[in-house]
This record gives C-alpha cells, structure tokens and sequence, in this order.
C-alpha cells in the first residue's frame, strides 16, 4: 500500500507558540498525538497540501533540497517566530510535476534561497516531523483549481509515488469552519465563534468518523459555504483524492477554537 | 512644532514585473526590460516625490494581509531577502528600510481610539511583504525617506466591501490626525492595481511585450472610466462607483489601500495628474498623483 497514513490538520501557528493556552494546548497535544501517529505508520516521505500557500499561476512543487529559516507569522508575529527545518523529496516532487503537466494542470517546481515557506506548511512539519526525520512532498493551493482538480492533484501525487516505490503520508493543512474574532479577546476563553458554524463542524467530523464518503460529498460544498470553511474544504480534497476517493473511518485526536475558527486534527483509516 | 500635513497621495501599484524590468542592483533576477509605459510613469511620480520633499511615505499594502486588526511596521530597521511568493522567477529582492516608529505608534493609537483593531507589529525578523517593497522601490529608489507600512485587513473579504472599506475609512481619518500631531509632512502610498482580471500563463520570456494586454476588454472600460473620472476630480462619483467597480473589475482597490488614502486626503475634489497606465499579466495598473501643495491644500517646505 503506498498511503500508510492520513491527516487533516490546523495550519494556524497558535498551538504551537502558545500551548500553554488550554483551547489551544489541546489542539496541541492532539497535534503530537497524530504526529506519533504518522511515525508509527512508518511512511518514507510525508506529502503536504496547504491552503495557506497559495498558488495564482501555477500548481507549485517545492523542490529545493532543504529549508532552513525563520519565519514570522503575518496575523501572528507577536507569539514569536516559527524556525523550520525542512528536508525535499525531490525526486517525488520533481515527479509530480511532470506528471500534474502531463495531466494538463499547468505546474511548475519552485527552487528558490528565502521563498517564503508558509506558516501551515511549517506547523504541520513541526508537529508531525519534529527531528526532520523524513522528507516531505510540499505543494500548493492554486485559489483558482477546484475541489476536483484538486483531488486530481492528491491521486496524482500517490500515483508517482507508487512509481517511486514510496510509502507515503497525506497531510492537508487548513481549517474547519472560518468565522473568527475580529478583535482582542482572552484568549482563555477562546470558542468557536459561530453555533451554527460549531454545528456544521461537528456533523462533518462525525460523518468522517463513520467513513461516510457518500454523505460528506454531498454536504461538503454546503458546509465550505455555510461555515466560510477554510478555502473551500479543498485540503481535504486533496487528502481524498490521496486516499483514491474513500476511507473507512476517522479519528479525531482533537478539535476546538483558533481564535473563533474551527481546527481539528483528524486521522483518516484507509481502505 | 507645527502641524503636520499630508502633502500628496499617490495610487502607486505593485507589480513585482516593475522592478524586474527596471534590474536594480537589489534584485537578483535579470531582464532585458519591459512595462516600460509603467517604469515611466514612475519616473515621473520619482521627480514628483523629489519636488515634494517629505520627510515620510506611508504604504497602504494588500499583500501584507492580516485578520486581527489593522497592523503597523513597528521595528525602526527591517532587512532581508524578499522573494515573490507568486513570481518568485521574477522578485528576489535584498532590501532594508527605516522606519517612521513613532508616526506608526501614533497611527496605531488613534485608530484604536477610533474604535479599530489595531496592532504594532515589533517582531525584529519580521518578512515585509513585496507589495510594499515594490511600491516603495518603484517610488523611492534611495530607500531614503523613512516609511510606515501599514497591513490590509482582510475585513472587505471577511465582512461585505462597503462595511469592509467602511474601516479603511476610519483608518485613513486616524491616520490623518496621526499625521497633523506629528509635524511630519507625509505622503501617503495606496498599493493597489485597479482590474485585477489575468492571465494564468506567463510568456516565455516574461518581459515579452507582445504578449501584454489588457485580460478583460470589460474591465479595460472600467479602469478607462474611474480614470476619466479621477483626472476630473470628480472624487465623489468615484467613490459612488466603487463597489460596483470592485465587483465587475475584481479591482484590487477592494483591499482598501484607496479608500484609506483618500479619507486621509479628506476625499478632495481634485483633479488627479495619471502619470500613466498599462497592464502586467493583463491587469490594469495607474500610476497616479494628488499633489496637494499644487493645489493650495497644503503648504510647500
């Protein structure tokens, strides 16, 4: 099997630089919870979908060797700055470039010193890959490509790693429901800004701990509309094209408020 | 000390193709030219901002995006590599700026006294965005005026385009008194393209001007028309128009950099000098100017 494992995550910074924060810390530790996860799965390179690197011309791979940098959060620089340390797999990046081309999406890999690494990205890598162990697969969310085109994209990652003889982890990075505060609040107290929003998040965890993929696409594009669910739910496209379309249950490790939005941790069973 | 005065707003946009064409010794990338109707333009806004003399630029950036509050360069020196997340082929940009640290504490202050979200942003490592550097490049190449660099909240996306420029409205007001109490004689820099229609394709090379043109006949009039109207001064029917632009144009001035430039200006009824207009990658860019001294609405050094 070449997915070995499967994960929905935050991309927001606040778990991992204020943990201390109970709603937050929580997130956290259902972060470190799924990050154990994917190493016990034993994967050789991780993938990365974000919605927070975002895409205008191009499907973008990233295909520098090894990042190493500071980043500071654009909303949230005064929590500190975000260090990463990245290792590619370039060979199955590469491969995917070629092959999201030949499958008429318009790609391109992206080698450039200081191209700015975006903070989902870079938390998923801390949480999940902490010692760097493994090399990741890092694309990005083109705003224009749609929730098929970007199932295509997850099935087409998998498909050339199957080439490659990779074992490979799928990790979408974005939120759930996307209302937020607008203002200063106590963080303490943090909740999901929005009941409504609250409950459509609750149903659609609920139909993915029952692996009932028939009924989430169905109600997917009313919850991304209803809930103003991070760009449109597509990490989550792309974690389904990932896993060829269907899985059988979920797990969630974790969910609760980044500062009124919806973020929850979730591992997918396959098969 | 005297009062402050905001001496000229500029509509000055930031594609990153600018400096490309132009091969300043910042940026790594090279090229054989190109824009040259826009690098002129500014040419003409540089002269301009040489005459006025002031003593800071303020840049209003939809590129430096925030969802708590309105945020504000804090850390008088910021330098670093900025590279172009979209056209990172095209804008790898060494940079190092000044900043104007009490007018941007004062500014932050007043719009919260104003009842906004406000924030200084004080992180030393901090990235700026290349909207702002592009703009500040492209109208001040010395680097040598001191800035204020101001985020674009995301309230015109979040909440509907009149409530969101409804706040930019409030920052401008905030940002004028800021001004007044400061003495300084500032000029303010709106980030913005005007229709945002592209292409999704780049040409092979990306300089190659016989590939640029407008994307969208439709949007095209539009810029044709709010330009019209600016260089009549007719500032109010602008501002009339301007959701309706937004919407039908997808124009960037949506972000807010326009709205927060003119409410500064007290939205004069004056006739804007177009120092010229063309498109990259097919969207809609003017260089413009509102030279208040010119027009007896501030005093001259």
């Amino acid at each position: 099997m070449t997915v070995v494992s499967a994960f929905l995550i935050p991309g927001s910074p606040l778990p991992f630089v204020q943990r201390d924060n109970p709603p937050w810390g929580k997130i956290a530790d259902a972060l470190d919870t799924a990050g154990k996860a994917l190493t016990a799965s034993q994967p050789d390179t991780i993938i990365v979908y974000s919605t927070q690197w975002i895409a205008v011309l191009d499907q973008l791979w990233q295909t520098k060797p090894h990042l190493k940098d500071i980043h500071v959060d654009e909303n949230w620089h005064e929590y500190g700055d975000l260090p990463f340390d990245i290792k590619i797999d370039t060979d199955l990046a590469e491969a995917a470039v070629v092959a999201t081309n030949e499958a008429g999406i318009k790609s391109k890999g992206v080698n450039y010193d200081k191209f700015p690494i975006d903070t989902g990205t870079i938390i998923a890598a801390n949480f999940l890959n902490p010692e760097n162990k493994l090399p990741l697969v890092i694309t990005a969310n083109n705003v224009y490509h749609d929730w098929q085109m970007t199932e295509q994209l997850g099935r087409i990652a998998v498909a050339e790693a199957e080439k490659l003889h990779r074992k490979v982890a799928i990790v979408g990075v974005g939120g759930m429901s996307g209302s937020i505060y607008r203002q200063v609040i106590n963080i303490a107290d943090d909740k999901i800004a929005s009941d409504e929003e609250d409950k459509w998040n609750r149903k659609i965890l609920s139909l993915m701990e029952k692996g009932d993929v028939k009924t989430l696409l169905n109600e997917c594009p009313k919850y991304a509309s209803e809930a103003k669910v991070d760009m449109g739910f597509k990490h989550f496209a792309f974690i389904l094209g990932a896993m060829g379309g269907d899985f059988s249950s979920a797990t969630v490790h974790g969910y609760g408020p980044l500062y009124g939005s919806g973020a929850a941790v979730l591992e997918f069973q396959l098969g | 000390m005297s009062k402050g005065e905001i001496i000229a707003g500029f509509l000055a946009p930031h594609p990153p193709h600018l400096v490309y064409g132009e091969n300043p010794e910042q940026n790594e990338a090279k090229s054989q030219g190109g824009w040259e109707q826009l690098r002129w333009a500014y040419e003409r806004a540089r002269a301009s901002l040489e005459e006025l003399k002031p003593d800071v630029l303020l840049v209003h950036s939809p590129h430096w995006i925030t969802q708590q509050g309105h945020h504000f360069l804090g850390v008088e020196h910021l330098s670093g590599k900025s590279v172009d997340p979209i056209f990172p082929n095209l804008f790898r940009y060494n940079f190092e700026l000044k900043v104007d640290v009490e007018l941007a504490e004062a500014c932050c202050a007043i719009g919260a006294e104003m009842g906004l979200t406000t924030k200084m942003m004080l992180n030393p490592n901090f990235r700026v965005d290349y909207g702002t550097i592009t703009t500040l490049h492209m109208i001040r190449p010395q680097w040598d005026i001191p800035v204020v660099g101001i985020s674009a909240n995301n309230s015109p996306y979040y909440l509907t385009t009149e409530e969101g420029l409804e706040e930019m409205d409030i920052l401008g007001k905030a940002t004028r008194k800021a001004i007044e109490d400061s003495g300084r004689r500032a000029v303010l820099l709106a980030s913005n393209t005007l229709c945002h229609y592209h292409f999704s394709e780049e040409p092979v090379p990306p300089e190659d001007m016989a590939q640029e043109h407008p994307q969208n006949y439709e949007g095209y009039l539009w810029d044709m028309r709010m330009i019209e109207l600016l260089r009549q001064g007719k500032t109010g029917e602008v501002f009339e128009l301007l959701p309706q632009f937004i919407n039908e144009a997808f124009a960037e001035v949506k972000s807010g950099a326009f709205t927060w430039m003119f409410s500064a200006m007290q939205y004069p009824e004056l006739a804007g000098e177009l120092h010229g207009y063309g498109t990259v990658i097919g969207t809609g860019n003017a260089v413009m100017e509102w030279n208040l001294i010119k027009a007896g609405l501030a005093q001259a050094a």
